[in-house]
């Protein structure tokens, strides 16, 4: 099931002419020439690129961590200045706090709710991620795939409109990123969530996304925006796939990805 | 002196060989009980060769013992314990340390977190304590007896300023190397600026804070004794220099020295007690 964008709903994301330019000593360095996106609410969208291309820059700004140097980010028409607990960030590493147990990890962002609320909702959320039986473990005593469900669930437990994903299975063996791979688009397509997840594994983005965005480097900007119309589970060795890929591939300047 | 030195390295090297054979937890008991037993028994051969033989004419031969050996030093545990002076001593010394030591926290602790968090109180704070950092703690102790005058609060005033430094440094360093996605976590998840600070900085800077206590602990006591030789009449680091001022008791003087590294070593055991916290555990944790 892959959900079209909805032509009569506006997107909920819009980002038009966005730039960021760093100082570096004396020199300005543009991270993010002008770039124009729009996300669809309910769309997982991912962006992909090689090490530097400003994927990481370009969705700090959206979460609202870091000021723009030029151009606008909206969100259901709303300008984006300072992060919003309605669109969560879900960190590649140190994101969850090492101090907590996997428990208080997932309330974080529930101290404004009543007692049974939070309890309720942490519980809910313990069982969605597969974390039962770990509530009261350290992150320090949990695997790295276990870490991301943590950070998974803490995000979606605040019941947010929008997910920041920065290479979120990036640090996880090839095994388990396949299964939190599942797990997300299951969490996904159940919660209705929007997504943006940023990824350098052009195999994890045909896997997830409904629209791939590819940048390139040197100045950081998007070379292509590939829609994914591939009917899930997706299957690697279709024709279709094969296709996709090499595309991706070639927008990334790499000849023959293997 | 040579024979007994000859048998002691003979036997140091045949237990240190043999040792090998063991295993690791047995090593861990076998080898600091054989230093230890080394350490006096070179302790005993040293004290002994500065003794001499002195004959006055007219009196019998008399051994002057220039240094104490061990089995001088035990019976002086003994006349301290009898009298009670050591334990009144300790409790003095230890009332000082634990004062001084504890307004450096309770005002360490903060200034350090907000000279961290805050680029404006750093702007404000860094130099100053970066220059009065090096002043050791002793050139403190003029100015705190002219200010106190021989009693208690000089002392703890000259602790407060050895503990102090490392304490502020510690806490504005841990907060400052905290990875930036926590307090955007913190930021993202909607929590306000004190839950920020109680739920976030305090917790990631709490096992430096941890670290930065257990050197402010180890200085305090180092400086207690320093401050009771000059500044104040009672206490251990008192007891060392009266033991030579009054009688040239040197026995009384290392069975002084003993209790105050004894204790150095409990103060310095119960504050890593405190790095064994569920909370901390991940920052002392080698991975
Ligand atoms: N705070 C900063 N100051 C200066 N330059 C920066 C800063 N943050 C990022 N950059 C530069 O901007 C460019 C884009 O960085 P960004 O982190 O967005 O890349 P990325 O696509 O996320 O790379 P990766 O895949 O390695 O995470 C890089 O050249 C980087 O060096
Ligand atoms: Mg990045």
């Amino acid at each position: 099931m892959t959900v079209a964008p909805d032509p009569n709903q506006p997107p909920k994301i819009v980002v038009r002419g966005l730039t960021k330019r760093f100082r570096r000593g004396n020199e300005e360095f543009t991270a993010l020439d002008p770039v124009d996106l729009d996300v669809a609410q309910g769309e997982l969208v991912c962006l992909l690129g090689p090490s530097g291309c400003g994927k990481s820059t370009l969705l700090n700004l959206l979460a609202g961590f870091d000021e723009a140097s030029g151009g606008t980010v909206h969100i259901d028409g709303e300008a984006v200045r300072t992060p919003d607990p309605r669109r969560v960030f879900v960190f590649q590493e140190y994101g969850i706090f090492p101090w907590a147990t996997v428990r208080e990890n997932i309330a974080l962002g529930l101290r404004r709710r009543s007692e049974s609320e939070r309890h309720e909702i942490v519980e809910r959320y313990i069982d969605l991620v597969g974390l039962r039986g770990f509530e009261n473990s350290y992150p320090g005593e949990i695997s790295g795939g276990m870490k991301q469900r943590v950070a998974v669930a803490r995000a979606l437990a605040v019941s947010p409109e929008v997910v920041f994903m920065d290479e979120p299975f990036g640090a996880l063996d090839s095994l388990t990123r396949l299964s939190m791979r599942q797990e997300l688009r299951r969490i996904w397509q159940l919660e209705r969530l929007t997504i943006v997840l940023v990824t350098h594994d052009v195999d994890e983005a045909l896997q997830l996304a409904d629209r791939v965005v590819v940048m390139t480097s040197r100045p950081g900007r998007i070379a292509a925006t590939i829609p994914v119309g591939l009917e899930h589970p997706r299957e690697p060795l279709s024709p279709a796939y094969g296709t996709l890929r090499k595309q991706l591939f070639g927008l990334l300047g790499v000849v023959d990805g293997v | 002196m040579s024979t007994p030195a000859l048998v002691t390295a003979v036997v140091a090297a045949a237990v240190i060989i043999a040792s090998r054979g063991l295993r690791q937890r047995a090593q861990a008991v076998v080898l600091p009980i054989f230093t230890g037993i080394l350490l006096f028994a070179v302790w005993h051969l040293l004290a002994q060769a500065s003794w001499y033989e002195l004959a006055m004419p007219g009196q019998p031969v008399r051994t002057i013992e220039r240094f104490p050996t061990p089995g001088r030093v035990l019976p002086a545990f003994a006349e301290l314990a009898s009298d009670g002076r050591i334990f009144r001593y300790m409790i003095a010394s230890l009332f000082r340390v634990a004062t001084g030591f504890g307004l450096a926290a309770l005002v360490g602790i903060p200034l350090g977190l907000y000279a961290g968090w805050s680029t404006r109180g750093g702007y404000a704070i860094d130099p100053y304590i970066a220059a009065l950092r090096p002043i050791s703690p002793i050139a403190w102790i003029p100015i705190s007896v002219l200010a106190f005058g021989i009693k208690d609060e000089a002392a703890i005033f000259i602790i407060f300023m050895g503990a102090f430094f490392p304490i502020v440094t510690g806490a504005a360093t841990a907060v400052r190397s905290m990875p930036i996605a926590y307090s955007r976590a913190a930021h993202n998840f909607g929590l306000r600026k004190w839950e920020l600070l109680r739920f976030v900085v305090l917790p990631a800077a709490m096992p430096q804070i941890i670290t930065s206590l257990r050197i402010a602990l180890g200085i305090g006591w180092l400086v207690v004794v320093a401050a009771e030789m000059t500044a104040i009449n009672s206490g251990l680091g008192f007891l060392v220099v009266d033991a030579r001022n009054m009688g040239m008791r040197y026995d009384l003087v290392v069975a002084g020295m003993l209790v105050i590294g004894a204790i150095g070593v409990g103060l310095d055991w119960l504050v890593r007690r405190l790095e064994r916290l569920d909370s901390v555990r991940w920052g002392f944790s080698k991975e």
